[in-house]
Formats: structure tokens, sequence, C-alpha cells
């Protein structure tokens, strides 16, 4: 037989599975801490989320998004204490990654709402970045959920074009749709894999396609002729 | 823009509607044609803000996925080259062992300096945690090989620090080295009690019950020790399934074990004589 020196294999073997159990006990207690800020996170997401559901009461924009913005400093309180626990462990960001993902997911695309709503451009990566004061280096935001949640956004898009034709907006479908048909034409720069991202990128066609429809009812119509852009009233009158 | 919205118009219209979109699509996009070129100025600069920011995502993504992809290859590879270790070991028979050990420990040295030297290279320190899911499958079979030579040499347990040590020279020193994770050890050790299980029924077979009957309390230990840290994986739902096998593994192999106990206790002193009827034994132990 060729192992002869079978020796009691049984202390050495326990010793390292000890040792084993203390650090997955470690990182469990960590990753139990990240989850504690991450449901936090939600709940703010939430809070901010709500305030922003009032764009489609018609509620003026700036009165809706102070109250929303209000929000992000205590987002950005967070995220210091994420970036905190994760020095912890340095090197094994992405491993915890998974438990702040969809969180922040969720925030990229809310300010990118309201980033939107006052500004009526995109927010790019490093302006949310800068929003919450997460630095590359050292605890950065991931560019794969920063995509996703532009594509969030998007699908917000729809039912604000819908809701502000209703209130007598009819510039609105005009102002959306250019945007999103810059962002769609952006997104397909990407070589995308086939994942979530994929997955959500694909669904923005169907966003761009209710903002198309609104855009065309409103003008076939004739409406889009009473909004209040002069651009607009100059290409009606070319058309 | 016009090609593109035109095209997505007629792409994602659902069949009953497609005619009035098409019609939509026409007018319209004569409409848009003439407010593009008035409005052109004004968002000229802000789209292509979107599109130059867009460009650094598209870099990244490029980047990180050719990475990934080449990692995964070179995973493939791993994990391929690692089978062939363990097919190594299971071809040992009783007559030969040292030699088809030593080959298995060659072949397994081979797939260190080329194949994991080479998830090495393309990961260069960087992205461990990030691409894990790209290379954990390599590295699980790589340990179930490098144990299970292991084990069949010196009957120890190969520990996750003696791996990692083997793989510091293969990293530039400049940057910082691949260190099997526990997570990705203790996955490939609940794969090897799966080859052990077939090493033991091979060995009772051949009549080599001692051998089985280590491989057997080896097993359990092993077993043992996971059950107290299988919930604290960081992917638990994983591990719990192996679990499952692996306690499967055990019990065939403590089943067979128990097979030769009893029943041998009644054939083995026949063994030798004409009678070869239990099947289990075989021909052993007439050398």
């Amino acid at each position: 037989m060729a192992g002869t020196d079978f020796l009691n294999p049984s202390e050495k073997l326990e010793k390292q599975f000890v040792g084993f159990r203390h650090h997955l006990e470690e990182s469990g207690n960590l990753r139990e801490r990240i989850q504690a800020v991450a449901t936090e996170i939600d709940s703010v997401t939430r809070l901010i989320y709500a305030s922003l559901l009032l764009v489609h009461q018609s509620r003026p924009v700036t009165e809706v998004i102070e109250k929303a913005k209000a929000q992000i400093g205590v987002l950005k309180e967070h995220y210091s204490q994420l970036s905190e626990i994760v020095r912890e462990c340095p090197g094994q960001h992405y491993r915890y990654h998974g438990d702040w993902k969809s969180e922040t997911q969720t925030v990229v695309s809310l300010l990118a709402f309201m980033h939107w709503l006052e500004t009526g451009s995109l927010v790019l990566h490093s302006e949310v970045e800068e929003k919450l004061g997460l630095t590359p280096t050292e605890f950065g935001l991931d560019v794969d959920d920063y995509l996703i949640g532009i594509c969030f956004m998007s699908n917000e898009l729809p039912r604000y074009v819908v809701n502000q034709v209703t209130a007598g907006d009819y510039d609105c479908p005009r102002k959306v749709l250019k945007f999103l048909t810059d962002l769609h034409a952006a997104f397909r720069m990407l070589n995308l894999r086939n994942d979530f991202l994929r997955k959500k990128f694909d669904g923005m066609k169907y966003d761009l396609r209710k903002v198309e429809e609104v855009f065309y009812d409103v003008k076939i119509r004739g409406l889009a002729a009473n909004g209040d852009s002069s651009g607009e009233k100059h290409a009606q009158g070319q058309a | 823009m016009l090609y593109a919205s035109k095209l997505s118009l007629i792409v994602m219209a659902p069949k009953p509607q497609r005619i009035r979109h098409l019609v939509g699509a026409t007018c319209e996009g004569a409409m848009r044609k003439a407010r593009t070129m008035s409005t052109e100025t004004e968002t000229e600069t802000e789209t292509s803000s979107m599109k130059d920011a867009f460009s650094k995502y598209a870099d990244y993504l490029n980047n990180i996925n050719d990475k990934r992809e080449r990692v995964v290859k070179a995973s493939r590879d791993i994990t391929m080259n690692s089978k062939k270790v363990i097919f190594q070991v299971h071809r040992m028979s009783k007559q030969n062992k040292e030699e088809v050990l030593d080959k298995a420990v060659k072949v397994l040295a081979a797939v260190n300096d080329q194949y994991l030297s080479r998830l090495v290279k393309e990961l260069q320190g960087t992205d461990f945690w990030k691409l894990r899911r790209a290379y954990s499958p390599g590295v699980q079979e790589y340990v179930e090989a490098a144990t299970l030579c292991n084990f069949c040499k010196t009957g120890l347990l190969l520990t996750l620090d003696e791996i990692n040590a083997t793989l510091l020279p293969l990293s530039d020193p400049s940057v910082e080295p691949l260190q099997i994770n526990i997570l990705d050890y203790i996955l490939g050790l609940a794969d090897l009690t799966g080859e052990l299980m077939r090493l033991a029924i091979g060995r009772i077979s051949e009549g080599e019950l001692d051998f089985a009957e280590k491989i057997c309390s080896f097993v359990r230990e092993i077993y043992r020790n996971l059950t107290l840290i299988a919930p604290e994986m960081d992917d638990s739902s994983d591990m719990k399934q192996k679990m499952e096998t692996m306690l499967q593994s055990v019990m065939k192999i403590e089943n067979a074990c128990f097979s030769v106990h009893v029943r041998g206790s009644e054939y083995i002193p026949l063994l030798g004589s004409a009678d070869t009827s239990y099947p289990l034994l075989g021909m052993p132990d007439i050398d």
C-alpha cells in the first residue's frame, strides 16, 4: 500500500477547519452589518421614491425635488458607513458587493430621475459618485450598477409622459422622446454580456415605444402646437 | 436617430398594431426630420457629453468582459487538466500504485506551471473577488485534484495554506499573489469526497480493505467538519446541495465497508480456494 504512514489525520484536519469556521463567522458578522446598512438605504430610497411619485400628480417639480433631495444627505451617510465596514476587509469589496447591489441600483435610478427632472440631462457615473460621496479608489460605484439604475429610470419615463400630457404639458413627450432616443443610442455603444444589464437594456425599447406612441398621439391631434416650446412651433410650421 | 426610432417601431410593434405604427412612423418621421434640424444646436452639447461618458463605460465594460472571458478560458483549462490528474489517480491498482501516483503528481505539477500560472497572469493581482465566479470552477477542480493526489500519497489532507504556498512562486512579485480563498477550497473538498468514494469502491473490489477503511474514516472526518461550516458559507445553498451529495458518498463507502465486513467474514477464508462467488471481493489477496 502506498500511503504507509497513515497518521491519524483527525487533529490536523480539525485544526484547519476550526480556523475556517472562525474566518467564516467573522465574514458572516461583517455581512450582517453590511446588510443592516443596506436595509437602511432601502428604506431611505422608499422615502425618496414616495416623494418623487408626486410628480405624477403634477405637483411642481421644484417642490417635489426639494423634498426628495433632503434625503440625499442620509444616503451619503449610509454609504460612508458601508465604505467604513468594507475597509475592514481590504480587497474583498466584491465579495460583499451583492449585499448592496440592488439597493444601489435603485439609488442610482432615483438620483438620475431627480437629475433629469431638474436639468433634462443624464446624470453621469462620476456625478452619482459625487452625490453619494463615493471615491473610486475606496468604495466606487460599480459601472454595471450605474447602468442598470439608468435603465430603471427609463422605466419611469413612460408613466411620467402620460401623466404630464394628461395634465396639459404637451411639449413633454418631445423632450422625453429626445432624451430617451439619445439614451438608447448611447446604450447601444456598449457591448453587453447576456446578463441582467442586457435584459434591462432590452426592456428600454418598450419605454421608448410607449413614449413614441404618446408623442404620436399628441402630435397627430395638433396638441403639441399649443405647447410652449418655440422650437416646437417652428417645427410645426415646417411640417 | 431617425433610422433608429423607425427601426424600433417596426421591430417592436406587436402584429395587430403594425400598420398603424408604420403609418405613424412615416409621418412622424417627416415631422421629426424638420424638428431635428431646428433643435440640433440646442441639444448637441448635451448629446455629445452623454456619448463621451458612454464611450468610457463601453471601454470599461469591454476591458472587464475580455478579462473575464480570458479568465474563464484559463479556468476551463485548469478544470480539464485537473480532471486528468483525477483519472490518473483512479488508474492505480495494487501493483502499480507508486508509478501511477508519481505520474499523477507530475501532471498536477504541470497544471500548476502551465494553467494556474496563466490564470494568475490573467488576473494580474486584481479583481480576485469580482471575477471569482469566472475562475471558481477551475480552482475547485484543482483543489480536488491536489487533495486527492496528496491523500493517496500521504493519507493526509492537503491544507489550504499548503496549496497556497505552491501558488506563490507563480505570481509576479510586484502584484498581489493569487491565493485560493476558503470558499473555493471548501467547495473543492466537498467534491473530493465523490472521488474518494469511487476510489474506495475500487480498492474494496481489489481487496485493499484497510485502504478503503482509511478512506472511509477520512471522508467521515471531512463531512463532520464541514457540517459545522456549511451554513456559514457565503453562498450556502450551493454548499447545502454538496453536503447532501457528500453524505451519499460517505454512506456508499460505509455500506461497502459494511458488506465486506459482514459477508467478508464468511468468505475471506474461502478466498484463494476455487470460490470466487463473492463479487465485491473479486480475486484479491492471492498474490
